[in-house]
């Protein structure tokens, strides 16, 4: 039985699954996915003008760090610019320079300058100091710059070629308090922009007018002054110049590592601080967001394919059960039952289903069993019953019935002679005959013997006047079977036909094992036809009593005298079908014409 | 990035040791002219520089000590040893004469060196910013500020017009010293009475000089053979009542009335950044020479009591610390 190739079937191709997979499918990921990607554009955007916002404001912070660094070192140096020269005050002076190195350890060498540019004292922590060594200095630029706008910046300078270095000057508020002049080692600033992170990894770095490096996390890049080394970090700074305002710029640092950068220009000194974060990591919420957002996605999309799955299972399921279960009965499985305990459409359909191959599981019993009589019983009647579809028409019961019996004269010589083909063919010629017959007057044949053939009417159908049609059938078969009669006499002409019918009631019923089935009638009147038959000469119809009666005078009947018949005790009255004349054994198909009855 | 190359390097270290020695750990050999007690300080500021740069001794790094016990003549040997060991990293901390040993002995193996003289001007280095070869490391600037201990001890006592120095024969950098503060003196307008001692031995003589020879004060040269030998220079000052001066805090801490000189916690702990960062992998010769920013004064107060000596306030004023 193909019992799994439907569901196998089903999901082939384009299968009602897929088309139902699908199209839930897309109609809930396809929003989701939809939502997803907006969020996705749009929050990348955000996240980075929150970057550029953050690096900018970090930029600005440390700035502020190394700016308040310089401004220390300012403040410092103004105290030291307050009071005018007097010859008086020498030794506060030197107090106050020994306290600024002590509070601004950055400040290697300070020199106070009067107001007539003379140098007054110079206090270092290497060198050794001068006190009054009335050099003057009004022509120095630190002097001069610093008398026209109070504080000057000198430019970097890399002491023994690695240390950086600026002089800051200050003047006081007036010409008469004169000039403070400090060497300030800038290496200090390595405490101040060490201690700036940005984010995690990320650092600021100072550069100078020019693009020098003067301060970064890693002092040593400081002091190897290395221009080719430096060059990514004033690139970076060029990049951000270049790029949007308040936009961090992308680029590489020294490492060649890809940075986020932002940068801020501290004024007075002209320095960049310049503000760097590994874009691995400037962007770590942004991809964190993305990632969040593509796994929710991803099982977004799980979830809808899950649902769809589902769905489709829950739709195309119950019809994969029924088309399997359609598919079998239609294999002629008809005792399988579609199992779909479902209230819905669904339901009624398999229930539709199952009451279908309930009915035709009850057919094809019956047809098997009509198939079977059918190889048993003569065919017409089981075509009958193949017709009715019914039968019971053959079970035993008590009827009264016509009964026709006919042979053929000398055929026991005849069949003693011949060859067996001529036998089988005259026979065969002999009962197709017959059967035409038979069947044209809807009588059943119930068998063959031999030359012999019983025929039995309004059994097991009942026929209106059984008795005027046995008499009808009767002689039809006198004319049918004496014209074959007229080609084989030339051989044998001892050859002849003869029919006998009786009426009267009989047992008529299956007879026999399931492998032998017949159909019969039994009774006195079967006796009787079979007797009457066997006196009947040829082309002779004798008729008993009963159908004689039966007929009246709607055919011609002619009395004969009654006859001692084997297993009667009296006298039988018999009745011949036509005139009573008997045609001669020798007469043609002319003669027999001539004798036909003439039906009223 | 940075782990990346600490793994590749550890990776090649083991290689590396695999064929020679059974140890997987990178080896630093340090080479030391004094001993592990006189050293234990600076010990102490070197292995800080190294944690910061992510060596932990005995856990990620092992180091291999070789002490010249104040005999500066064992040092070359003892470099060669270092070098015979196949270390990874040679640490030459504690003087110019450690440094130029270390130079001798190899050219291949990174040297990092820690010392209070200019490496450019005694030929350790050929310059500040690109040191090249297999050299870099951290000067302090004990030798450069001898002058201003000079400068110093005349401002503690003015009405001196005569001081005693003390110089290290033995040491590379006595010359220069002596000429700066030969220089200085003439600056400042005193007289100079030079001393000398290369041993300990040496000391007490050098203090019983100065008593007899009328100077206001004593000025030690820097030079490590007294900074290390600080607690036995103040004993014998306090003995002796001589005010004198070192490079090394640890003169006015153990009594000496006071120092003037580079900060060498700072110049060992960034000794140990630096032999931490060749471990990593950087190359010595792109590791710039550092120079110590700091130089601290030390007063001791107690110590001037018992001489009898009041401090003006502009040393105090500017004395980083003042022991009382």
């Amino acid at each position: 039985m193909p019992s799994t190739v439907p569901a196998q079937d089903s999901l082939k191709g384009t299968s009602l699954f897929w088309k139902y997979f699908r199209g839930l499918f897309l109609a809930v990921a396809g929003p989701v996915l939809v939502a997803g990607a907006s969020e996705a554009w749009f929050g990348y955007h955000d996240q980075r003008a929150r970057l550029s916002e953050r690096l900018d404001a970090e930029a600005r912070l440390a700035a502020v760090k190394i700016q308040d660094f310089i401004e220390g070192i300012e403040d410092q140096l103004s105290w030291t610019v307050q009071l005018p020269w007097s010859e008086t005050n020498g030794d506060r002076r030197i107090l106050d320079a020994m306290r600024l190195l002590r509070q601004a350890p950055a400040v290697e060498s300070l020199m106070l300058v009067d107001g007539t540019g003379r140098e007054r004292l110079f206090v270092s922590r290497i060198g050794l100091n001068r006190i009054e060594g009335g050099t003057d200095r009004s022509a120095t630029p630190a002097v001069a710059g610093a008398r026209a706008d109070r504080t000057w910046f000198g430019p970097v300078t890399f002491q023994a070629g690695s240390e950086p270095f600026m002089t800051v000057a200050v003047a006081g508020n007036r010409t008469a308090v004169g000039v403070a002049i400090a060497e300030v080692n800038l290496k200090f600033i390595w405490e101040v922009i060490s201690g700036i992170n940005i984010g995690r990894t990320g650092m600021a770095y100072v550069l100078d007018q020019p693009g020098r490096l003067i301060a970064h996390p890693d002092i040593s890049l400081v002091l190897r002054v290395d221009e080719a080394v430096q060059r990514p970090l004033r690139d970076l700074r060029a990049a951000i110049v270049e790029g949007l305002p308040g936009e961090a710029a992308a680029g590489q640092d020294i490492m060649g590592m890809n940075v986020m950068a932002a940068m801020i220009q501290i004024p007075g000194v002209n320095w960049s601080v310049v503000v760097k974060q590994p874009v691995a990591e400037a962007f770590a919420p942004i991809y964190a967001a993305l990632w969040r957002l593509g796994l929710l996605l991803v099982a977004g999309t799980a979830v809808a394919a899950a649902f769809a799955w589902y769905l489709s299972r829950r739709l195309v399921g119950p019809i994969q059960v029924l088309e399997d279960g359609v598919a079998r009965i239609g294999a002629g499985q008809f005792d399988h039952r579609i199992d779909l305990p479902r209230s819905d459409e669904f339901g009624r359909l398999a229930a539709r289903f199952n009451e279908m191959a309930l009915e035709l599981s009850v057919s094809r019993q019956r047809s098997e069993r009509i198939g079977r009589l059918k190889r048993f019983l003569a065919p017409q009647v089981a075509e009958l019953i193949d017709r009715t579809g019914d039968d019971r028409v053959l079970d035993g019961r008590r009827v009264e019935v016509v009964v026709v019996f006919c042979d053929i004269r000398g055929f026991t010589s005849f069949s003693s002679q011949a060859e067996p083909e001529a036998i089988i063919d005259v026979l065969r010629e002999y009962y197709d005959v017959l059967e035409k017959v038979v069947s044209a007057h809807g009588a059943t044949l119930i068998n063959f013997f031999g030359d012999g053939v019983m025929v039995l009417l309004n059994a097991p159908v009942p026929t209106p006047e059984p008795a005027l049609r046995a008499v009808q059938m009767a002689s039809d078969m006198q004319v049918s079977v004496q014209k074959l009669l007229v080609n084989w006499r030339a051989q044998h002409p001892q050859l002849g036909f003869g029919v006998g019918l009786a009426m009267g009631p009989a047992t008529v019923g299956r007879i026999g094992s399931e492998g032998r089935l017949n159909y019969t009638a039994i009774g006195n009147v079967v006796n009787l036809a079979s007797r009457l038959c066997a006196s009947a000469e040829d082309t002779e119809i004798l008729v008993d009593r009963v159908v004689a009666e039966a007929v009246g005078s709607r055919a011609p009947l002619v009395e004969l005298e009654a006859r001692e018949l084997k297993g009667f005790d009296r006298p039988v009255p018999v009745f011949a079908v036509g005139d009573g004349q008997r045609s001669g054994r020798s007469g043609d198909s002319g003669a027999l014409d001539d004798k036909r009855i003439n039906w009223t | 990035m940075k782990r990346r190359g600490f793994i590749a390097l550890a990776g090649g270290t083991v290689g590396w040791t695999a064929s020679g020695h059974a140890q997987a750990m990178p080896v630093i050999g340090y080479l030391g002219s004094e001993t592990q007690e006189r050293y234990a300080s600076r010990l102490e500021a070197f292995r800080k520089g190294l944690e910061g740069a992510g060596y932990v001794e005995g856990r990620n790094v092992a180091i291999e000590y070789k002490w010249a016990e104040g005999q500066y003549s064992r040092l070359p040997a003892l470099a060669k040893e270092l070098v015979d060991r196949k270390v990874t990293v040679i640490v030459a901390a504690g003087g110019a004469e450690v440094a130029l040993a270390a130079k001798a002995a190899t050219t291949t193996i990174p040297i990092v060196f820690e010392m209070g003289g200019d490496p450019v001007a005694l030929g350790v280095v050929g310059s500040l910013s690109r040191p090249g070869g297999n050299l870099t490391g951290v000067s302090s600037l004990s030798v450069e500020v001898s002058r201003k201990r000079l400068e110093f001890m005349r401002e503690l006592r003015p009405t001196s017009a005569k001081f005693a120095v003390a110089i290290n024969l033995a040491s590379p950098t006595s010359g220069a010293q002596l000429k700066n503060l030969q220089g200085a003196a003439e600056a400042l307008g005193v007289e100079l009475v030079v001393l000398t001692a290369s041993t300990e031995s040496e000391f007490a003589g050098m203090f019983a000089a100065v008593r007899e020879s009328g100077a206001g004060g004593l000025v030690f040269s820097s030079d490590p053979y007294f900074a290390y030998r600080s607690p036995q220079l103040a004993a014998l000052a306090v003995r002796h009542a001589v005010p004198a001066m070192t490079q090394s805090r640890d003169f006015p801490l153990a009594g000496g009335l006071m120092s003037y000189g580079g900060d060498f916690s700072q110049s060992h702990r960034q000794a140990g950044t630096y032999a931490g960062r060749i471990l990593k992998g950087e190359k010595p010769a792109e590791l710039p020479v550092q120079r110590v920013t700091r130089v601290e004064l030390f007063i001791n107060l107690k110590a001037a009591a018992n001489l009898g000596i009041t401090f003006p306030p502009s040393l105090l004023g500017s004395a980083d610390r003042v022991i009382e």
